[in-house]
């Protein structure tokens, strides 16, 4: 993997659905996108995290189904308590936890996709060259 | 019985470039390992803790070396035992022929490695993850969270308290249970009681030894660079810890690596035990003569020799030690090494373990190392079997700073 890129894993469902159809309306999203599809949320675990920022991630960014609608019902909740282990494990190792976020896509509105992984991206680009200037910005 | 520095296992020192660049062959592994003096008497697989739970499926430490007597590379990597060796040092300790039974696994493994084999993975690789990590030049701990009120510490100081992992283990390990903090902050007070101020380096990274044992020779000589480096610009003259695995690293593989750092390495249990000597364990109001049992890491007891101490300081302590059937270099392993390839066989091994403990009668299993307690912890998950080995389970270093009075303020430091 090269580096600098932004992984996103999607879930199979609402999240890659939404990727889908953010490249069927021709939406630009950032280039340094660079998705991952599993089955869904629930899969991940802190070392697939960790791994991602050992290759030289710019950030990690989990994308699953809207609130309450996962496919298999617990999967997202597990990521969000994957997402807190990983966020610990990543302040030990000195990394700013704004690079690590867990959201969610709408398949339905083809804006969704596109709109989540750019704003991630800009925060990112933002806190980078200005560490203090955005603390406002909160992650998650 | 001697220890390894003792009987000059470890006389034939090998730098760091040479291993990587040059990766050893078949054959001279072999000979270094004196593979070729087995006798096939079978006694290294009679003790082997793997091959007793074999179904068809594992194979034994004579066989693995008849393989490798007959240069079968392709046949010993396809082994199920080959990833799975707990590198728990019986065999090698009853071999009436010197066959340095794990010396010829880690170095093998580190041949396998080098054509792209590995084993499997636990906790999703985790811990070589941030292992990885840490070999980074630049990277920048927070790890010092722990430390509460009332610690003394200095950077000035001639002895470094190396804690290792623990720090992460306590995230990986949270819900378990699992006293990972509780002894780095137990070790530091104690220390302070001993008059010592230790050094506690914010930027420390992993000994490397479940890289070491996992083949994986170029991230270990990474990180041993960089705790050297860490090591010369402290100063200090000697190191402390309270992980076995990080003390048999430092004080053996370091220097069999080419990595001269020259300072002396003292396990916790030591340290403790020269505190018993001197009477400064002061034991408070508790009562005394609690059965607990002590299970002996295998890098302490039957690496380097260490299993007198351990009990001195528990009795010292106001516990009645009761012995398990298997003790001291004979104890059996907690079942899982170098977070490779645990399943249902390191299952077995554990459960046996604790069914051992449990027949003592003793309220309690004391062990001294981090990962036996997090073997054994997990294997008590199993609700099943709950009755049959649902004993307590805790670390010699935080019973002892519990003992004199110590209050752990767990959860606060790192929540």
């Amino acid at each position: 993997m090269e580096p600098n890129h932004l992984i996103v894993f999607t879930c199979n469902w609402h999240a890659y659905r939404g990727m889908e159809m953010a490249g069927a309306s021709q939406l630009h999203y950032d280039a340094r996108v660079l998705p991952i599809r599993l089955t869904c949320l629930g899969r991940i675990s802190p070392g697939i995290i960790l791994k991602a920022f050992e290759q030289g991630a710019l950030g990690v960014l989990l994308l699953g189904c809207p609130s309450g609608m996962c496919q298999y019902e617990s999967g997202f909740a597990h990521a969000e308590e994957v997402v807190e282990q990983a966020r610990k494990f990543l302040d030990l190792l000195g990394y700013a936890p704004y690079r690590l976020r867990l959201g969610s896509v709408a398949a339905e509105i083809d804006q969704s996709f596109a709109e989540v992984v750019n704003a991630f991206l800009k925060d990112i680009d933002l806190m980078d060259v200005t560490p203090n200037s955005a603390a406002a910005i909160t992650a998650g | 019985m001697k220890r390894n520095d003792e009987i000059g296992l470890f006389s034939k020192p090998l730098s760091f470039k040479e291993k990587t660049s040059d990766m050893k062959s078949m054959d001279a592994i072999v000979q270094q390992n004196q593979v070729l003096y087995c006798l096939t008497c079978g006694k290294c697989s009679s003790v082997c803790p793997i091959t007793r739970w074999e179904d068809q499926v594992y194979t034994s430490p004579r066989l693995l070396v008849e393989k490798a007597v007959e240069g079968d590379q392709d046949a010993i990597f396809q082994d199920p035992l080959f990833w799975s060796c707990l590198a728990c040092r019986q065999c090698t300790q009853l071999c009436p022929s010197q066959v340095d039974f794990c010396g010829f696994i880690r170095d093998l493994r580190a041949l396998a490695r080098s054509e792209g084999l590995r084993g499997t993975g636990t906790h999703g690789d985790i811990v070589q993850t941030w292992a990885q990590m840490m070999t980074n030049e630049n990277i920048n701990q927070s790890r010092l969270g722990w430390l509460q009120d009332g610690h003394a510490v200095s950077p000035k100081s001639d002895t470094i308290y190396f804690s290792g992992c623990l720090p992460y283990y306590e995230v990986l390990f949270h819900d378990m249970g699992v006293e990972a903090l509780s002894i780095a902050r137990a070790a530091v007070s104690i220390m302070n009681l001993a008059g010592i101020v230790p050094h506690v380096m914010p930027n420390e990274r992993c000994c490397g030894h479940d890289q070491l044992w996992q083949g994986d020779l170029s991230t270990f000589g990474q990180l041993a660079q960089r705790n050297l480096a860490l090591f010369e610009a402290s100063g200090a003259k000697q190191i402390v810890t309270t992980c076995p695995e990080c003390a048999y690293t430092l004080k053996y593989d370091y220097p069999r690596h080419g990595i001269e750092h020259g300072l002396k390495i003292i396990h916790m249990s030591e340290l403790l035990a020269d505190l018993v000597d001197q009477d400064q364990i002061a034991v408070k109001a508790r009562p005394m003569g609690e059965p607990v049992t002590f299970q002996d890491p295998c890098r302490l007891a039957r690496h380097m020799g260490i299993w007198e101490e351990p009990r001195a300081v528990l009795t010292a302590t106001g516990y009645d030690l009761v012995e398990m059937q298997k003790n001291k270099t004979q104890a059996l392993c907690c079942g899982t090494s170098c977070w490779t390839a645990c399943g249902r066989v390191n299952k077995q091994i554990q459960t046996e373990r604790l069914t051992q403990a449990k027949a003592t009668g003793a309220g309690m299993l004391v062990t001294a190392c981090v990962k036996c307690q997090i073997h054994l912890k997990c294997a008590q998950k199993d609700r099943m079997l709950q009755d049959d080995i649902d004993i307590e389970i805790r670390d010699m270093t935080t019973l002892v700073a519990e003992s004199i009075g110590f209050k752990d303020s767990r959860g606060e430091g790192e929540e």
